[in-house]
């Protein structure tokens, strides 16, 4: 603590203890979101502590930001203002698990890898594939609603979550839903936290339906050679009675991101993965290859040892954009599942040129497409880049979301888009969960 | 206001023919799946949701009370205008509004029925997976409100798990648009709280829902015992095993005889209970797993277990199951279903508790359960006229309902809280997180009057309800 501790310093370590609120700037530093330097850092442990905080936060006034493990804090809005990070990291137990019942209750802090690990000895998972994978924690995931290929099979963590503890700005700690899974007594605010960034409150534990692993999976890939062909390709597989656990289909540019060294190139690539018994498989390799020839497409096995490991990196593709260019800029498409292909197109023929590249990556079953571009000029050109493929998204029946711009932008950030007719039950919302809009502030959509 | 001035009002703008009032015609809207109580007002027919905002305006003008109604099939009071008002109907907006196979969505007003969207599907191949055993009446507005569920409901979830996007009339007489064909739309998941907010937030007027292509293969199982407990014995092991089933119900002796004697579906006469399993997917998955739930039944000391070899045995088999409760109405002059929720490992005690309370009681209780979910219907059979009997059901339900949340389970599944199982809300959620629900509501309907007196207790009742804890106190 510093020699001026101001009184909402010392209310936190009346609590947690003096060595436990961090002030100093250099280790404040390393919790900055949108550029901006939180004043105090504090790692509660546990849930009743964390409620606390946010009790002495509001009646001080500090913005809050929470953090897991800092995956995802690059999404949302920059804060427009922030004093005090909250780190769920100390929160990481497992609360309860039944394995007979495929359920268990953990800790937001956890994360998702510690969490299949501790599953994986029961041969269960949580089949969850979001951005930042195995280090991803689960109040995070939730949070921002992180999601991955993973969700043509499974749904979402929303589609998962049995039920929710979060801590309020009022010192409370407020649950809804339980350890069943069917449940309908009272409103369903486990929905609400899904995906609203840490404006409403934190959420300290969730409760969630299991699925048995998979005994075995395998990998295949098919190169409808054009867009047009991959929707056509698409439409028969998903026609088909094949259940497989993901799909995506990698745009040229994307092809060619994780083809250096293999292949030389870059077709669109269709990569599906079943899982279950070898019968299962077979199944599915046989029935993929079949479409795949009726199309004159051939259809290889993706090697298993490469193979968990490509799906990491595809799931984390950002990083496999070339480095050199600092500037990078992320952008996620939800669109009507028939139009991800439609949508790569547009994007492609809009972004492309003046040493500007694309790469997209799309969840043709689900209907999100990932576009990372990159070039030495983006900066100047991101902002209208976003407009126009916001306008692409919208005229398909979808919605768009900047999850990156370039490091440096400086432009106007429209990350969210317009709320559409939604904004004042957004807002009345936030006013009942946090008067005095010290959570998250700025971070969310319509400037919540 | 005056009923004449009303009448004469809400006629002026719907017209005459969507209009309800005489006592003969409002009378028939005084009840759903739980019991009748009073009539309303008055009852109104909109044809499209211009019409919906043009009552609701009226409405929060006059400060009426407003109830929105689709089947009636409810079970826990949800569509009673128990506090009159105005009761909107839903059977002129049945339009299925688009179907878009392509993008796996359908769009639907909320008159449209359950099983019809399904039906409409069909031929092509698809269909809309949550089917309560309402499904050929209830419509699909109704089941956006409840939540509901239904026995398919365990490997694809429940309503909230398909409706992606809602129009929803607030009290104000705005109207927003939640969610749509696509995922993932930035902002609150506001489709996600009004599903199962039971009208009390705003009126839906229009769904988008997803459609899900049908499997490939299906079997469907009949599994007998002898014992009760075996049967109990094999949820818990097909579970544990990680086995998911599309279904898996169980059927107790006693409500499988009315049944057979009702609906001639099959189930043997002599047995103390039945399994019905359905699994489905890839042919070579479900017959993996029709042989693994096969072992385990056997492990489990089942009599016999039966395979249904046609689509004929198979629609047989699920006869029985869903016009169970119709089944029970032959043998008793009224019957009480609950839907409380339990830990799926806990399912054999909790029999053996019901089986107490029976005796404890002095009434007789037919068990039907959705028991892949954990989700509990034990129906007790008794006759309202008999004042005694009925409160001794009420008290039997109550004290069912204390156990499942003693076990960490919950009042209700799929019915609802409505107006029967608001008095328990304050055992299951806090002070606290009943309040927050309470703020929440006061968001959309801060003057409640969009179906009142459901879900949530008013914070003064709760200290009243306390001391007299029970359950569907208007049987």
């Amino acid at each position: 603590m510093t020699v001026a501790a101001d009184s909402a310093q010392m209310a936190l370590a009346a609590i947690l203890g003096e060595s436990q609120v961090v002030s100093e700037p250099a280790a404040c530093a390393a919790w900055a979101v949108g550029g901006k330097v939180p004043k105090y850092g504090v790692e509660p442990p546990t849930a009743e502590c964390v409620a606390a905080v946010l009790k002495i936060a509001a009646d001080h006034d500090l913005a809050v930001i929470p953090r897991g493990n800092g995956t995802q804090l690059d999404l949302g809005s920059p804060p427009s203002r922030y004093d005090l990070s909250v780190s769920l990291r100390k929160l990481n137990r497992v609360r309860h698990f039944e394995p007979a019942d495929l359920t268990i209750g953990v800790e937001a802090g956890m994360k998702l890898g510690e969490l299949q690990d501790f599953l994986g000895r029961e041969g269960l998972w949580l089949p969850l594939d979001p951005r930042g994978g195995a280090t991803a924690t689960i109040g995070g995931i939730l949070a921002t609603n992180s999601t991955g290929p993973l969700r043509l099979r499974f749904g979402s963590a929303r589609d998962m979550l049995l039920g929710i503890k979060v801590a309020t700005t009022e010192g409370k700690l407020i649950k809804s839903g339980g350890r069943v899974v069917k449940n309908v007594a009272g409103y369903d605010l486990s929905k609400l936290f899904v995906g609203s960034f840490g404006t409403l409150g934190l959420i300290v534990e969730a409760s969630f339906k299991l699925f048995p692993r998979p005994a075995s999976r395998a990998t295949w890939v098919l190169e409808p050679g054009t867009l047009g062909r991959a929707r056509d390709l698409r439409g028969r597989i998903l026609n088909s009675p094949l259940e497989p656990l993901r799909m995506v289909l990698l745009d040229s540019g994307a092809a060619g991101l994780f083809r250096q060294g293999m292949h030389s190139g870059g077709e669109p690539e269709l990569w599906i993965e079943a899982g279950g018994s070898p019968k299962i498989l077979e199944r599915h390799a046989k029935d993929l290859a079949e479409i795949g020839r009726s199309m004159g497409i051939a259809c290889r096995t993706m090697d298993e040892l490469a193979e968990q490991q490509l799906w990491d990196q595809l799931i984390n593709f950002e990083r496999s954009l070339p480095a050199l260019h600092s500037e990078v800029m992320i952008m996620k498409a939800a669109l009507p599942i028939a139009c991800s292909e439609q949508f790569l197109s547009l994007a492609r023929q809009a972004a492309e040129g003046d040493g500007i590249s694309i790469a997209g990556i799309a969840q043709p079953g689900v209907g999100i497409v990932h576009l990372g571009v990159w070039g030495v000029k983006l900066g100047e050109i991101a902002a209208p880049l976003v407009t126009n493929a916001r306008k692409s998204a919208e005229s398909l029946g979808g919605a768009l979301v900047v999850e990156q711009y370039p490091a440096g932008f400086e432009g106007e950030r429209d990350v969210w888009g317009a709320p559409g007719d939604l904004l004042p039950s957004m807002r009345g919302l936030k006013a009942v969960w946090d008067p005095r809009g010290i959570l998250s502030p700025g971070r969310f959509v319509g400037g919540i | 206001m005056k009923l004449a001035a009303l009448v004469r009002e809400l006629e002026k703008t719907l017209g005459r023919e969507a209009v309800l009032w005489r006592p003969n015609d409002v009378m028939l809207y005084e009840y759903d799946g739980l019991s009748s109580l009073r009539p309303p007002d008055v009852v109104v027919f909109p044809r499209n949701t211009l019409d919906v905002v043009r009552i609701v305006k009226f409405a929060a003008q006059h400060k009426l009370l407003v109830v929105p109604r689709g089947a009636g099939t409810g079970l826990s009071g949800g569509s009673v205008p128990w506090q009159g008002g105005i009761l909107v109907g839903f059977a002129r907006m049945k339009e299925i509004v688009e179907i878009d196979l392509e993008n796996q969505r359908a769009r639907v007003q909320p008159g449209v029925v359950n099983l019809d969207l399904s039906l409409a599907v069909s031929d092509a191949g698809y269909y809309y997976a949550p089917d309560p055993s309402s499904q050929k009446a209830c419509t699909l507005g109704g089941n956006v409100a409840e939540n509901a569920g239904g026995p398919h409901t365990l490997l694809h979830g429940v309503t909230t798990n398909h409706v992606l996007g809602l129009e929803v009339v607030l009290p104000s007489g705005e109207v927003i648009h939640t969610g749509g064909k696509s995922l993932d739309r930035p902002g609150y998941d506001l489709t996600g709280l009004f599903v199962g907010s039971e009208g009390t937030l705003g009126i839906v007027t229009e769904i988008t829902v997803r459609l899900m292509r049908k499997a490939e293969a299906v079997a469907t199982l009949l599994a007998v015992y002898d014992r009760i407990i075996d049967a109990t014995r094999t949820v818990v092991a097909i579970t544990a095993r990680g086995i998911t089933p599309a279904a898996l119900e169980m059927i107790d002796g006693f409500t499988l005889r009315a049944i057979e004697e009702a609906t001639h579906a099959g189930y043997p006469m002599d047995s103390a209970a039945v399994l019905l399993i359905e699994i489905e997917g890839l042919r070579e998955a479900v017959e993996e797993n029709a042989q693994h739930i096969e072992s385990v039944c056997q492990e489990n000391q089942v009599r016999q277990v039966r395979r249904a070899k046609s689509a004929e045995e198979r629609e047989l088999f699920w006869k029985g199951r869903k016009n169970a409760f119709g089944a029970l109405g032959r043998i008793s002059p009224s019957y009480y279903v609950q839907d409380g929720v339990i830990p799926r490992t806990r399912l054999p005690e909790m029999l053996e508790f019901i089986g107490q309370m029976e005796i404890k009681y002095a009434v007789k209780i037919g068990n039907i359960f959705h028991a892949g979910d954990g989700n509990l219907h034990p129906i007790i059979l008794f006759d309202r006229r008999n004042e005694n009997e009925s409160k001794r059901v009420r008290e039997a339900a109550a004290e069912i309902l204390f156990r499942c949340i003693e076990m960490g389970g919950s009042i209700t599944g799929e019915h609802g809280v409505g107006i029967e199982k608001i008095n328990l809300m304050p055992y299951l959620l806090s002070a606290d997180d009943l309040d927050m629900m309470r703020r929440i509501k006061e968001v959309f309907n801060p003057d409640g009057r969009f179906n009142p007196g459901k879900v949530l207790p008013t914070s003064k009742m709760c200290g009243e309800l306390r001391a007299e804890a029970s359950v569907g106190g208007i049987l």
